[in-house]
């Protein structure tokens, strides 16, 4: 009997109840207290629209969390690579916009990933320069100017256009962590970086592979982000760094549900909880202050109750 | 019938800064045959293999397979020259399934047009599973889900799937159950059977005579000789391995001594969820008393338990003077002392120095009003670094540089020096040679002599018999037996209450 509970237990189908509960939970409670303006199917399906911006960003940078690094210039390059697109975007149209974030973001990719290769510091270091760097670089390409889409080159900046470019994103995730060597490597190298050298694996090359395709998805992310908010402005002073967050969290999700064999379920989901605790006390009318240090104090109680190690156990 | 070579080495060496870890070693292996390989620890036997496999480069000499000469760099070309080792630690990876971690390196041929055909690595690794007789592993189940023994089984099938010309068996029967290991040896024998060669490698020389063709003896990073294992017995191994009469003095001799009265500590009803249940004992003065069983037994969370690194356990471990042990910082402060079976992960800070692994508990006490005497903690280390006779440069060398021996040899000097009075050894010998294991032996015999009490918990029953006043025999998480010291106690005694 505890065996097959314990088999239960390790399946993907308790995973999904798992997600599924704190869904509830937190759509309940917030329902609950706001009846009148919170938790509408079409609000709902707002919150997932802005929630699965983050979810596209927070699957790129699932393929370097699961290996042990970091990155914080993910807002950074947000921010570049909308402006990149932008400006292309005026000489060619959606082909310009498009392949100005994808083809930025990648190249930023590469750049981080090269640098943390070659100069053998830790990611956090590389990454923390080189997000001062992109934040000047972005003043400089857009000349101090806000970078306004056209309205003619909005498709992704509502339905059906975001959700098409973002299930897009996932289903090329899912489709690289279960169909390519990619995802295995990367969860080797995470899990023991000596014997997956042993193992024939080129640990610097997928580690490149890495963070390229953590800043492929950022280029998404740059597309719907600018198509949300129509504008970007590049600003200094390390004042990208909060965009890196809302993707990690998802991210979170992911690494914590991996045992479940369902870390891209996990992403959206976890994204679309967090948008739910955002809009549940913006409906609450809550100060900003409180909204974070609630948001923060969920995302603390959910990735314990999901990822955390045996009491005794040593985390770092 | 002739025997064709099939692996030659010639002039092997290798260093590690100034250890000369293997120097200048030429042996030749038949198809068709088990060659063991033993050793002292750090006698280079482990670091001959690695070379052989891939693990480390090969600093000086070359080996020849099958009359090629191999240029390996890494692991994955020695697999696809036909070479493969079965390590002693764990050598699966964590976050992919057991068919991931099968396949790993080897994807190619489920890969089409650089798209991974996951159902059919699935099923092809759980084919493999079956045909080996673990099919009860899933190939698609995450290896976190089973535990060491079952994903040392994996990495048995992964190491020998591709029938490789050489196997190397790396001390990995100390993983392993008794079916394990029959398991394994059936393996042994059928690549044997198919004209392939194991080289085996294992501190257990009964298991090397009983499984092996023949021997090869190294000593001290050099090739002593190859013997037949039918013309040798374990005490002329031993003499290979260590170049003097070993065997005499290897465990205590006397018998019918009389346990003091005076109880040092009494464990009441300790439980821990999944592990053992309302386990009760007392340990006297000058015992040591043995923990025996097969290894999922129980026996080794019975010593965290005592020592309160059990975070779940209930009943009570109690001083004569009445302390309660519930905590580590308690029992150290209170002269307990603790060796962990998994000593480089829960014994020793491996990329710390010897001076401080040895100073580690005993800081407060070398501290002068808070602050500490360098020159006071260096003398501390050195003293009981060198009692212990620990093979060292000086110690601020790295623990991570020494053989296990040395290792273990660095937690006793931390233990001794802490001058702990009731100490817990979880398989104070594992992995450990012939002369290191004569010298913890014969520290223990001293240690008892002095008063001290031990609580010896071991998967060896020879060593149980040898050296315990008391045996304890565990079974699924409980005490199943109770033997006193005695010449005509018998291995079978004990196992008949292990299974």
């Amino acid at each position: 009997m505890s065996k097959t509970l314990e088999k239960l237990k390790a399946s993907r189908y308790y995973g999904l109840v798992l997600l599924g509960a704190m869904l509830l939970f937190f759509y309940g409670v917030f329902k609950i207290l706001t009846p009148g303006n919170f938790g509408s199917l079409s609000n709902l399906y707002t919150y997932l629209q802005s929630s699965i911006i983050y979810s596209v960003g927070g699957c790129g940078l699932y393929f370097i969390v699961v290996m042990g690094l970091f990155d914080f210039a993910v807002g950074a390059n947000i921010v570049l690579s909308s402006i990149v697109g932008v400006i292309l975007s005026s000489k060619f149209g959606y082909a310009g916009f498009i392949l100005g974030c994808l083809g930025c973001g990648t190249l930023i990719g590469f750049l981080i990933g090269m640098l943390y290769n070659n100069l053998n510091v830790p990611s956090m270091i590389v990454t923390v320069g080189l997000m001062l760097i992109f934040e000047s670089v972005a003043v400089f390409v857009a000349g101090g100017v806000k970078q306004t889409l056209a309205p003619e080159l909005r498709f992704f900046s509502g339905a059906p256009g975001n959700i098409i470019l973002a299930g897009l994103a996932f289903l090329l995730m899912y489709f690289i962590l279960n169909y390519t060597k990619i995802g295995t490597y990367c969860n080797a190298i995470g899990s023991n970086e000596f014997t997956a050298k042993n193992m024939g694996i080129n640990v610097k090359k997928y580690k490149l592979i890495g963070f390229m395709l953590l800043h492929f998805f950022v280029g998404i992310m740059a597309i719907l982000t600018v198509s949300y908010g129509t504008t970007m402005t590049a600003l200094t002073g390390m004042s990208t760094m909060s965009r890196n967050f809302q993707p990690l969290m998802g991210t979170f999700f992911g690494v914590a549900f991996r045992k479940y064999k369902m870390p891209i379920t996990a992403i959206i989901v976890g994204e679309f909880i967090i948008s739910i605790i955002f809009n549940g006390f913006v409906a609450l009318g809550a100060p900003t202050t409180i909204q974070n240090v609630v948001t923060g104090g969920a995302l603390l109680v959910i990735v314990s109750l999901t990822a955390r190690g045996g009491k005794g156990s040593v985390v770092k | 019938m002739d025997k064709k070579p099939l692996l030659i080495a010639e002039h092997i060496d290798k260093r590690f800064g100034i250890t000369h870890a293997v120097n200048d070693v030429s042996l030749t292996i038949d198809a068709g045959e088990i060659r063991g390989l033993i050793g002292e620890n750090g006698s280079g036997k482990s670091t001959f293999s690695q070379m052989l496999c891939g693990i480390y480069t090969i600093g000086g000499g070359s080996f020849t397979l099958d009359g090629e000469k191999l240029h390996i760099r890494n692991q994955v070309e020695a697999n696809n020259v036909g070479i493969a080792i079965i390590v002693q630690e764990m050598g699966t990876l964590s976050g992919l399934t057991v068919a991931e971690n099968i396949f790993l390196g080897h994807e190619e041929p489920f890969m089409h047009f650089g798209i991974k055909d996951t159902g059919a690595m699935n099923r092809e690794a759980q084919r493999l599973l079956n045909e080996y007789g673990f099919g009860r592993i899933k190939a698609a189940d995450m290896i976190d889900h089973y535990n060491f023994e079952d994903r040392k089984l994996v990495e048995i099938v992964k190491a020998t799937y591709s029938k490789p010309k050489i196997l190397v068996v790396d001390e990995t029967t100390t993983a392993l159950s008794q079916n394990g290991r029959l398991e394994l040896y059936k393996i042994m024998d059928a690549v044997r059977a198919d004209n392939r060669t194991v080289i085996f490698i294992s501190h257990d020389l009964g298991e090397v005579l009983a499984h092996t063709d023949s021997v090869s003896v190294l000593r001290d990073g050099e090739y002593i000789d190859t013997v037949r294992s039918s013309d040798v017995t374990e005490d002329d191994l031993k003499r290979l391995m260590v170049g003097r009469e070993i065997g005499s003095a290897y465990y205590r001799t006397d018998y019918g001594q009389k346990i003091s009265e005076e109880v040092v500590l009494k464990v009441e009803n300790v439980s821990v969820p999944k592990e053992i249940r309302n386990i009760s004992f007392s340990l006297h003065k000058g015992e040591i008393l043995g923990f025996g069983g097969l290894s999922e037994c129980g026996m080794h969370e019975v010593g965290k338990a005592i020592f309160g690194a059990s975070w779940d356990r209930s009943g009570s471990v109690t001083l004569a003077d009445g302390t309660v042990i519930s905590n580590i910082p308690t029992a150290i402060r209170h002269s307990i002392a603790y060796a962990s079976k998994d000593r480089d992960n829960e014994s020793i800070i491996l990329n710390e120095s010897i001076r401080n692994n040895v100073v580690l508990p005993s800081i407060d006490d070398l501290a002068n009003r808070g602050l500490l005497n360098q020159r006071k903690l260096t003398q501390f280390a050195e003293k009981h670094a060198a009692d212990m006779q620990t093979k060292m440069q000086n110690v601020n060398q790295f623990v991570s540089d020494l053989s296990g021996g040395n290792k273990q040899k660095v937690v006793l000097a931390r233990w001794i020096g802490k001058g702990s009075d009731i100490l817990v050894l979880d398989s104070p010998t594992r992995g450990i040679d012939v002369k290191v294991k004569q010298a913890i032996y014969a520290l223990m015999s001293e240690l008892k002599e002095q008063g001290k009490s031990i609580i010896m918990i071991s998967e060896e029953i020879p060593e149980l018999l040898g050296m315990a006043d008391r045996i304890l025999i565990m079974k699924d998480g409980v005490i199943n037996g109770e033997f006193l010291r005695h010449p005509e106690l018998s291995e079978e005694d004990l196992i008949e209450k292990m299974v």
